[in-house]
């Protein structure tokens, strides 16, 4: 049995290296544009919210670098991941992976680079005057936490747009929305008293806050946003399996 | 002791009248069952009743004219697909399907090609790094290891995923027809290779339209016709029964 899953971490490394590789092969700048991205986000929506409609949040820059970071996670690592059945026809019908194992992997090369991002940014944060305390020590419970939504998330995603070929359009205008309902550019307090509690049951809001309050607030996350997370990770992790291996079993066939 | 023993399985493949993928299709097509018209689909059984049995050490070729189900037997066989009846209990350590048109990026080098395919087929990827070179050798490829594996023409795809293959410390090789796109000199390589596997109790399981072939690796042959199983047992048998029907076509239900 050992040998059976030495074989699988290998298979996950092996494919996340390619899914990466691919990632950054045909730009030069490789890398660096997922850096530039949520950067130059950054500074357009610091234009428009700090200075132009006078946003009144602290460090508005820093405030809202971390909410990009932790919905670009999201937004690209469920993206993706909804691509990597369809995206690799000869590893479901050629050879025997473990079908999960590909939407895995896909999912570890992007933890790989949220996790890059946010370090490759840290320095910025501290530029930005941020004061960086030991709560930070937090960010990788956090990040393991939004990985394991999005494995659960791209399990559902995957499987489904394989029966369905525009499903992909569907989560397109889902991630749009989800933008909006998630406190990127504006504070979650804007938000009317009744929407209250159902508009804090987004798990992607209660990342973002975590993530704000371990580098801007200095303190633990809070515990509803604690609760909210590992529920959500609990039941996207049960769903997407159980309609993965629904459809799983056609696979092969309907690519 | 039984190797593999396939017991009543059936495969069936569905091709919807109206092919409905998207889901606005589906949205639509919800709307028209609703004015009363039915979404229905063919059913379509590519492997009916498939049972046989090989024993340890013992080669299986396939046979049978084109849509038999000989490569969907192979591909149930490697659990890539799944038997909608029926059993299929193998013991020992399977190696891929060799086919045509293997390759996992075709933007990637030939090099990493060969990581990524040989560690799915099962070497651990320390070994894998140690063994490229002598992989690309063997495939006659050490001169293209920094292309990119789009270049590279459909035999010299099959040659390097053959090299790979036989890497693994597989007790069951799946082989489709991929030999015979390899030039002469590699299929001699190969069946070189195959004789080997024989001394070493290895199995093959064969699809193949050269009758020479199957004779001469696989003891017993299944002869597929429709998804029906027309004849299982000896090679010879077997290859007779085949060449004696299609020189007689008439009276008989199988596509030419």
């Amino acid at each position: 049995m050992d040998g059976k899953y030495g074989h699988y971490l290998d298979v996950i490394i092996i494919l996340a290296q390619k899914d990466f590789k691919i990632r950054y092969r045909n730009s030069v700048l490789g890398f660096l544009w997922s850096l530039l991205n949520p950067l130059a986000f950054m500074a357009i929506l610091t234009v428009v919210f700090s200075l132009l409609l006078r946003v009144d949040v602290p460090n508005f820059a820093a405030w809202v670098l971390i909410g990009l970071l932790v919905w670009r996670f999201f937004a690209v690592g469920t993206g993706q991941g909804l691509f990597s059945i369809i995206g690799n026809p000869s590893l479901v019908s050629k050879v025997y992976v473990p079908r999960h194992i590909i939407v895995l992997s896909n999912n570890v090369a992007n933890l790989v680079g949220a996790t890059l991002e946010f370090v490759v940014l840290l320095p910025l944060l501290v530029f930005l005057g941020v004061d960086l305390s030991l709560y930070v020590l937090y960010l990788p419970v956090i990040l393991i936490m939004e990985f394991l939504l999005v494995f659960g998330l791209s399990l559902s995603l995957s499987s489904l747009s394989l029966r369905y070929r525009d499903f992909y359009q569907v989560w397109d205008i889902a991630l749009q929305l989800g933008f909006f309902l998630s406190p990127i550019v504006y504070d979650a307090k804007l938000v009317p008293q009744r929407f209250q509690f159902l508009y804090s049951l987004n798990p992607v809001t209660c990342l973002i806050e975590s993530t704000r309050a371990i580098f801007l607030q200095q303190q633990f996350p809070s515990l509803f946003n604690g609760a909210v997370v590992v529920a959500s990770v609990a039941i996207f992790l049960l769903l997407g399996s159980m309609i993965f291996r629904r459809l799983e079993k056609r696979f092969a066939e309907e690519l | 002791m039984a190797m593999m023993e396939i017991s009543d399985v059936w495969k069936r493949f569905r091709i919807p009248h109206e092919r409905r993928s998207t889901v606005l299709e589906h949205v639509a097509g919800f709307l028209s069952i609703l004015e009363g018209k039915r979404y229905d689909y063919e059913e379509f059984w590519a492997l009916r009743q498939t049972s046989f049995r090989l024993e340890h050490g013992e080669s299986l070729g396939i046979i049978g004219p084109n849509g038999s189900g000989k490569s969907t037997l192979l591909k149930l066989i490697a659990r890539i697909m799944m038997p909608d009846k029926g059993r299929i209990e193998i013991t020992g350590h399977i190696a891929p399907v060799l086919e045509l048109g293997i390759g996992f990026h075709p933007e990637l080098t030939v090099r990493e090609n060969s990581m990524i395919y040989g560690v799915i087929v099962g070497v651990p990827r320390s070994e894998m790094k140690k063994r490229t070179l002598s992989i690309l050798d063997f495939a006659g490829l050490t001169r293209f290891q920094d292309a990119r594996l789009k270049t590279l023409s459909s035999g010299m795809a099959v040659r390097l995923a053959f090299s790979i293959a036989i890497q693994t410390e597989a007790d069951i090789f799946l082989i489709d027809e991929a030999l015979s796109v390899g030039d002469m000199e590699f299929q001699e390589k190969c069946l070189n290779r195959f004789r080997e596997f024989k001394k070493e109790e290895k199995s093959i399981v064969l699809v193949s339209h050269n009758m020479e072939q199957v004779k001469s690796f696989c003891e017993k042959t299944l002869y597929l016709v429709n998804g029906e199983t027309r004849f299982f047992g000896r090679s010879e048998e077997a290859t007779r029964q085949y060449a004696s029907d299609v020189s007689r076509p008439i009276g008989t239900s199988q596509p030419a």
